[in-house]
């Protein structure tokens, strides 16, 4: 980062990218606790999720605030705009994966209190939930970092996700299918690879904008690049 | 007086000489301007001398320092020394540094060191390895923008001493660290993390081996409680009456002795490293005996055989045979009515190998690997109905640990089961073969 004649503003920014980090931090966290939650149906975890999600929304709004903040006192430029830029699109798709990871802790709920103790693909959607948080994790690291290379990766990653989800629908399907009794407890475990899936989605949006901050110099060009390592898929059918 | 005013004044003196030597000879004109020639030659040297110092000092090469006579050549030689001391002293420095930072790669623990604004400084590889790091990619980093554990801004803030966070790293199963900050010089910091999976491995188990034992003491506690309350209800109890609940009371209590026997046995085992007593004894002669108890055990209900290659083994009888007699044992309680049930002794490779194969109703496979686990039971109720304390493979395997021999479990579910012992070559001597 350039050296600024305010060593204040510096300062701010660098505050700004710690608490985005933070947040990230507590959404990982709530995305593991709530897929947890699915495997040995602990209540007291579930509702300490819904709890915590209220925090998430917080620091949304927190680090938005600053940023707006940020904007109206320093007017910052080139690399430092982008950056500011980027945080606040990357505080929305935090907030979005926390509201993702609170779903799925309400569907575990909802799973349990039904009293199924067999839950059909469970080692499938574990599975897929642990890809998730470690993509995210890892978009998190190249962001304190700055890692592009990193990022790019970690949007190409993202297509192993989705087929993780589709194979675990159609499974569901077949199971569904062998069954009618299984499928309202089949359609939450759909609904909880499908916020899986999202949350990949999400880290691919923060991996996009990483490369945004370090590269790029307009927006829709970054867009490109990255819908091109996301193979094809355009960014508005998200 | 210093060199250099020396030098000066003589040359000074030189000039004042050479003006009124001059001067005597052809006139104060010609004297005033041999003395001003002879200052103007002085001033001209020392600004050469300068310059070429000059031009040394922005390009400073220890080995081009220029070269001079009289008072410069002294400064020349004083600057050379000078670097060369410093040369030395910052090799030695940096040798310091370089033991200084093996020292820290040596270290078990990881080792993060953090500047004023908690940014890394530097840290080991151990540290790298624990808490997800890049060394050097990441120095300049604020810590917490890595390490993104809730409540890790509020510790590296407070920073007590003896103050330890726990971390569990989600990409890494199972494994758990314990990072300490340490606050050094001025507002710097040292962030510490310890390994403590196998602590915390261990601190379960141990919990977990309370819960067992209190749990497989309580059940027939309670049945025995249950029927004294009855009797102490009944106003003129009649022994014939109460009978069968006095056999089960009996039962409850047998059970309640074993287990706390096999407790006692394995606390002793665990107390002592070696065990007592070696001697040198005839196999046969264990085995017999252990047979001769399953046997009464069976009460006939199985056929029990003995396959022995006749050889001496090295050890304590004592142990041996209680963990032999256990195997075999198990073998009985396991295997239906009519089943047959064969003990081997054999040299396989120069090792002893004892076994206890049964046609019982055998073991899945993925129960294997922790059968020998304090409490682990493949089927609670069958286990208990048998009156099997849970502890007895642990017994064994302790036992076979001591004498160096390693427990050999083979299954397959309604064939039958084998389990064997074999102990290392130099425990075991065939009989007859000649003593060295």
């Amino acid at each position: 980062m350039t050296e600024h004649l305010s060593r204040q503003y510096d300062a701010d920014l660098e505050a700004i990218r710690s608490r985005v980090l933070q947040m990230g931090g507590l959404v990982e966290a709530q995305i593991h606790s709530a897929i947890e939650c699915l495997a040995n149906g602990n209540v007291e975890l579930m509702l300490r999720v819904s709890e915590n999600d209220r925090r998430v929304n917080g620091c949304e709004i927190e680090i938005d605030d600053a940023c707006v903040h940020l904007i109206a006192r320093r007017q910052p430029a080139a690399s430092d705009l982008r950056l500011v830029m980027a945080v606040s699109k990357i505080v929305t798709d935090l907030e979005r994966a926390g509201d993702e990871a609170e779903k799925i802790a309400r569907m575990a709920r909802q799973i349990h209190e039904r009293g199924r103790l067999q839950i059909p693909r469970a080692a499938d959607v574990r599975h897929a939930g642990e890809l998730a948080v470690a993509m995210l994790r890892r978009v998190l690291d190249a962001l304190a970092r700055l890692d592009a290379p990193e990022a790019e990766r970690i949007i190409a990653e993202d297509a192993t996700l989705d087929d993780a989800f589709r194979g675990i629908v159609r499974q569901l399907v077949t199971y569904m299918m062998e069954d009618p009794r299984t499928i309202s407890t089949a359609l939450d475990i759909v609904w909880i690879a499908k916020a899986i899936e999202r949350i990949g989605d999400h880290a691919k949006n923060v991996a996009e904008q990483i490369i945004y901050i370090v590269h790029g110099t307009d927006v829709r060009h970054t867009a490109r690049e990255a819908s091109r390592y996301g193979q094809g898929e355009p960014d508005g059918a998200e | 007086m210093p060199p250099v005013w020396t030098a000066l004044l003589l040359r000074l003196l030189a000039a004042v000489l050479a003006g009124l030597t001059f001067g005597l000879a052809f006139g104060a004109v010609a004297g005033l301007s041999a003395a001003a020639a002879a200052l103007f030659i002085m001033l001209l040297a020392h600004t050469v001398q300068l310059a070429r110092l000059q031009r040394w000092l922005k390009a400073p090469v220890e080995r081009e320092i220029p070269d001079a006579g009289g008072a410069w050549g002294k400064a020349f030689a004083d600057l050379h020394r000078l670097l060369r001391e410093e040369r030395k002293a910052r090799a030695r420095l940096e040798a310091d540094l370089e033991v200084f930072s093996q020292a820290s790669e040596a270290s078990p623990d990881g080792l993060v060191f953090l500047d004023a604004d908690d940014h890394i400084a530097w840290c080991n590889r151990v540290a790298e390895q624990h808490l997800g790091l890049r060394g050097e990619r990441d120095a300049g980093l604020p810590v917490s923008n890595l390490v993104r554990l809730s409540g890790f801004a509020d510790f590296l803030a407070g920073a007590r001493e003896g103050e330890a966070l726990t971390f569990r790293p989600q990409d890494r199963k199972g494994k758990v660290y314990s990072i300490e900050a340490i606050r050094f010089g001025r507002d710097r910091k040292l962030l510490i993390s310890s390994d403590v999976s196998q602590i915390e491995r261990a601190e379960t188990m141990r919990r977990d081996f309370v819960a067992n034992v209190s749990h497989e003491l309580r059940t027939p506690l309670t049945v025995i409680s249950g029927f004294i309350e009855h009797m102490h209800d009944d106003p003129n109890p009649d022994p014939a009456e109460w009978k069968p609940q006095m056999d089960m009371v009996n039962e409850q209590a047998g059970r309640m002795l074993r287990l706390v026997d096999d407790l006692l046995t394995l606390s002793k085992l665990e107390d002592q490293a070696q065990p007592p007593a070696e001697e040198t004894f005839d196999v046969r002669d264990l085995i017999y005996d252990v047979s001769a108890e399953g046997r009464r055990l069976s009460g006939g209900r199985h056929s029990i055989t003995c396959e022995v290659e006749p050889t001496f083994l090295k050890g304590s009888r004592e142990e041996l045979r209680s963990a032999f007699s256990n195997l075999v044992s198990n073998a009985v309680r396991y295997t239906p009515a009519g089943g047959r049930i064969v003990l081997r002794w054999n040299l396989r490779d120069g090792k002893g190998v004892f076994s206890v194969e049964d046609s019982g109703i055998g073991i899945p496979e993925e129960h294997l690997p922790r059968l020998a686990e304090r409490f682990y039971r493949v089927d609670r109720g069958r286990s208990r109905a048998s009156g099997g304390t849970g502890l007895g493979l642990a017994i064994v395997k302790h036992i076979l640990l001591r004498h160096q021999a390693a427990l050999e479990i083979g299954s397959v579910p309604g064939v039958g089961s084998t389990f064997g012992a074999s102990f290392p070559e130099w425990r075991v001597r065939p009989l007859g073969a000649r003593r060295d």
